[in-house]
């Protein structure tokens, strides 16, 4: 028992702990505002809204432990449901148009990935790049218009079960298996290795080429997912598809507890992180505020929960030190 | 580099290392001036108008406002930092002034100063969530970006400003140097002090310091957090100045306006060759040049009549390419 509760209270969960509470001020801060929001259907609309984000951001935690941070998803979810709307309008197979989809996710994944890690160049840089062309690419697929897919994608993905549609297992699934793969595989352990210290794991042995594309193609993956979720929920490709979602995602990842210098984090923390966000979002969002205030508040929150996490981390390194110090010194002087 | 300072041979070798170093930087600077002028040939070649003195002054007058924000997020990058809050710093800006002037009937200088002194405002919260309170750059500064284009918006609600001071209309049209208008000269006047600033002034060289070696900055005694406050501010007030700029070559204020200018801003500096990711690396007047490149492919493509869209999605190919050939000339880092 008393080894459960050190192992729940130890240091390396004080970001969860701190987290949950947050959670919980921003759920009792809401109820207040709202009583009306924080019904039955609360959590289904959570998910509905926020699938892309929760499957970007699982996808980001690779990306922000092995240090190759990705700035590409939002443009690329907009350019690859665009290539579905443009497939789905000249062949009119949904099938075609959505292998198309994923597949141009996929390829510009592996583009991004074989750009950084055989070309050598910088990750931030490469996306930053693929962040401009996509989402011009997007636009000028149809002047910025959305596309329209007709019915057959809308009907599968917006058939609910319970409130539920197909996007709550696809969520469940992502981050069972991510989780899986950060730590249990191979791939999870030479994902941590690299972001720890790239020399060290090129030098160990890792072929770390094929495990730094790996780590893009996993993004494409969410990516596509993500394209063909959202072209069903609104049944078109829109051109504004994702905007300001790489960024979401990466605020999601570091509010979890992720830390953006790269070699330690979790999938678990991520969700967590993702809950937050979205509750934060579509809190805010029901409030009815105007757009002015809605970026206000979401602004200071972050900056605040931001702050007061750095703060909390640096007492509690405090602490250990002193606690280690002090320890080091009883020992010396029972010695002496 | 390893060098034996004790023997002849290895003088030599650090004087040869120098001498490679320093045509290696010359190679840069003429590269990318190359590279404009190429730019320029080919385009004045293939285009009967790209060349007319007309046209020039458009370009000028385009990159004018990212040009000088590009000054901010440039000094950012050589500080080792990075500045997302740009558009929406510039949008506060423009707001400021506008409101100021048009509804509230005050002096463009009072209107000016409140505008500047916002800018520098959000500039100082980047750089205490920064430096003080550490927090990485890129959440840093994206909070701010939310925070500062909140404020903006709230003052400016659904309304367009528009302003009516006359000033505005004389920064845009009246011109000064050549046919340039009073903006292009504001911008290349910017450009010439903090290049010359950065050479020669304490803080420039600590920018450099702090961006090329946080650890030996430190070690040295140099004052960290209090200079990378000022880097921000600094850089906050330059995106003022842009949104002041910006005003008067719209004559109007919109919620839209300066969206997306960090990455203009971050791609001008890119361009130019500064270094997004290893603080230290770049030259201010470079990003000048990088705002003329992209300035120029821009116009070219509006010349020929291609779709806005695609020539953003040229833009990016472009980034792609200056990271290429920045990686060919510098080798793996």
């Amino acid at each position: 028992m008393r080894a459960i509760r050190r192992r729940l209270f130890a240091k390396s969960y004080i970001d969860t702990w701190f987290l949950l509470l947050m959670t919980a001020a921003l759920l009792v801060a809401f109820r207040i505002a709202q009583p009306g929001w924080l019904n039955g259907h609360t959590v289904q609309n959570l998910v509905i809204q926020n699938t892309p984000l929760a499957l970007v951001a699982m996808a980001m935690t690779f990306s922000i432990i092995s240090r190759y941070i990705d700035l590409s998803p939002g443009s690329m979810i907009a350019l690859s449901g665009a290539v579905i709307g443009l497939v789905y309008t000249a062949q009119g197979s949904l099938a075609l148009a959505i292998a198309a989809g994923i597949g141009t996710a996929l390829g510009a994944g592996l583009l991004n990935g074989f750009l950084v890690a055989v070309v050598g160049l910088n990750a931030v840089m490469v996306t930053l790049a693929a962040f401009i062309w996509a989402r011009g690419l997007a636009i000028g697929a149809n002047q910025g218009n959305p596309i329209d897919v007709g019915s057959g994608l809308s009907t599968v993905v917006n058939a609910s079960w319970h409130g539920f549609t197909l996007t709550a297992p696809v969520v469940v699934v992502a981050y069972l298996g991510g989780w899986l793969l950060l730590s249990r595989t191979k791939m999870g352990r030479y994902t941590y290795a690299m972001g720890g210290d790239p020399t060290a794991a090129r030098r160990a042995g890792i072929n770390t080429a094929v495990y730094t594309v790996l780590i893009f193609l996993l993004m494409g993956a969410m990516i596509g997912a993500s394209a063909v979720i959202t072209v069903g929920q609104l049944g078109s490709a829109q051109a504004t598809a994702g905007l300001g979602l790489e960024l979401d995602a990466i605020i999601a990842v570091v509010i979890g507890g992720t830390r953006l210098a790269g070699g330690e984090g979790a999938v678990g923390r991520t969700a967590l992180g993702v809950i937050f966000l979205s509750i934060l979002n579509s809190g805010l969002l029901n409030l009815g505020l105007t757009d002015s205030y809605f970026q206000l508040y979401r602004g200071l929150a972050l900056l605040a929960v931001l702050s007061v996490q750095i703060v909390v981390r640096r007492v509690t390194d405090e602490e250990e030190r002193r606690k280690r110090e002090q320890e080091q010194l009883s020992a010396a002087l029972a010695t002496a | 580099l390893s060098v034996d300072a004790g023997t002849v041979t290895g003088r030599r070798t650090l004087e040869r290392a120098l001498v490679a170093d320093h045509i290696r930087r010359l190679a840069e600077t003429l590269g990318i001036v190359a590279i404009a002028g190429a730019l320029l040939l080919a385009f004045g070649l293939t285009s009967s108008q790209f060349l007319l003195s007309g046209n020039i002054r458009n370009i000028f007058v385009q990159i004018s406002v990212v040009g000088v924000a590009a000054i901010g997020e440039t000094i950012v990058l050589l500080a080792g930092g990075l500045d997302l809050s740009v558009g929406s710093v510039v949008l506060l800006s423009e707001v400021i002034c506008a409101d100021l002037t048009a509804t509230h009937h005050l002096p463009l200088s009072v209107a000016l100063l409140a505008a500047l002194g916002a800018a520098g405002g959000i500039g100082l919260l980047n750089g205490v969530l920064v430096a003080v309170i550490g927090i990485e750059p890129i959440l840093a500064t994206l909070g701010t970006l939310l925070v500062a284009a909140g404020l903006a918006k709230l003052i400016l609600g659904l309304r367009y400003l528009q302003v009516t001071d006359p000033v505005f209309n004389d920064l845009a049209v009246k011109n000064v140097l050549f046919n340039l208008p009073i903006m292009v000269a504001v911008m290349l006047g910017l450009y010439v002090v903090v290049s010359i600033a950065m050479r020669v002034t304490p803080f420039g060289r600590m920018v450099y310091a702090v961006g090329g070696n946080r650890r030996a900055a430190r070690l040295s005694g140099l004052p960290l957090v209090g200079m990378t406050v000022a880097v921000y501010v600094v850089a906050g007030v330059l995106y003022g100045i842009a949104g002041f700029l910006n005003v008067a070559q719209i004559g109007l204020v919109s919620q839209n306006d300066g969206m997306g200018m960090e990455f203009q801003a971050i791609i001008a500096a890119l361009v130019g060759g500064v270094s997004v990711t290893s603080g230290g690396v770049g030259r201010v007047e470079r990003t000048l040049l990088g705002a003329l490149i992209v300035g120029m492919m821009t116009n070219y493509q509006t010349i020929k009549g291609i779709d806005p869209a695609f020539q953003q999605a040229f833009l990016g190919g472009l980034l792609l390419a200056a990271i290429l050939a920045d990686r060919l000339l510098r080798g793996r880092q």
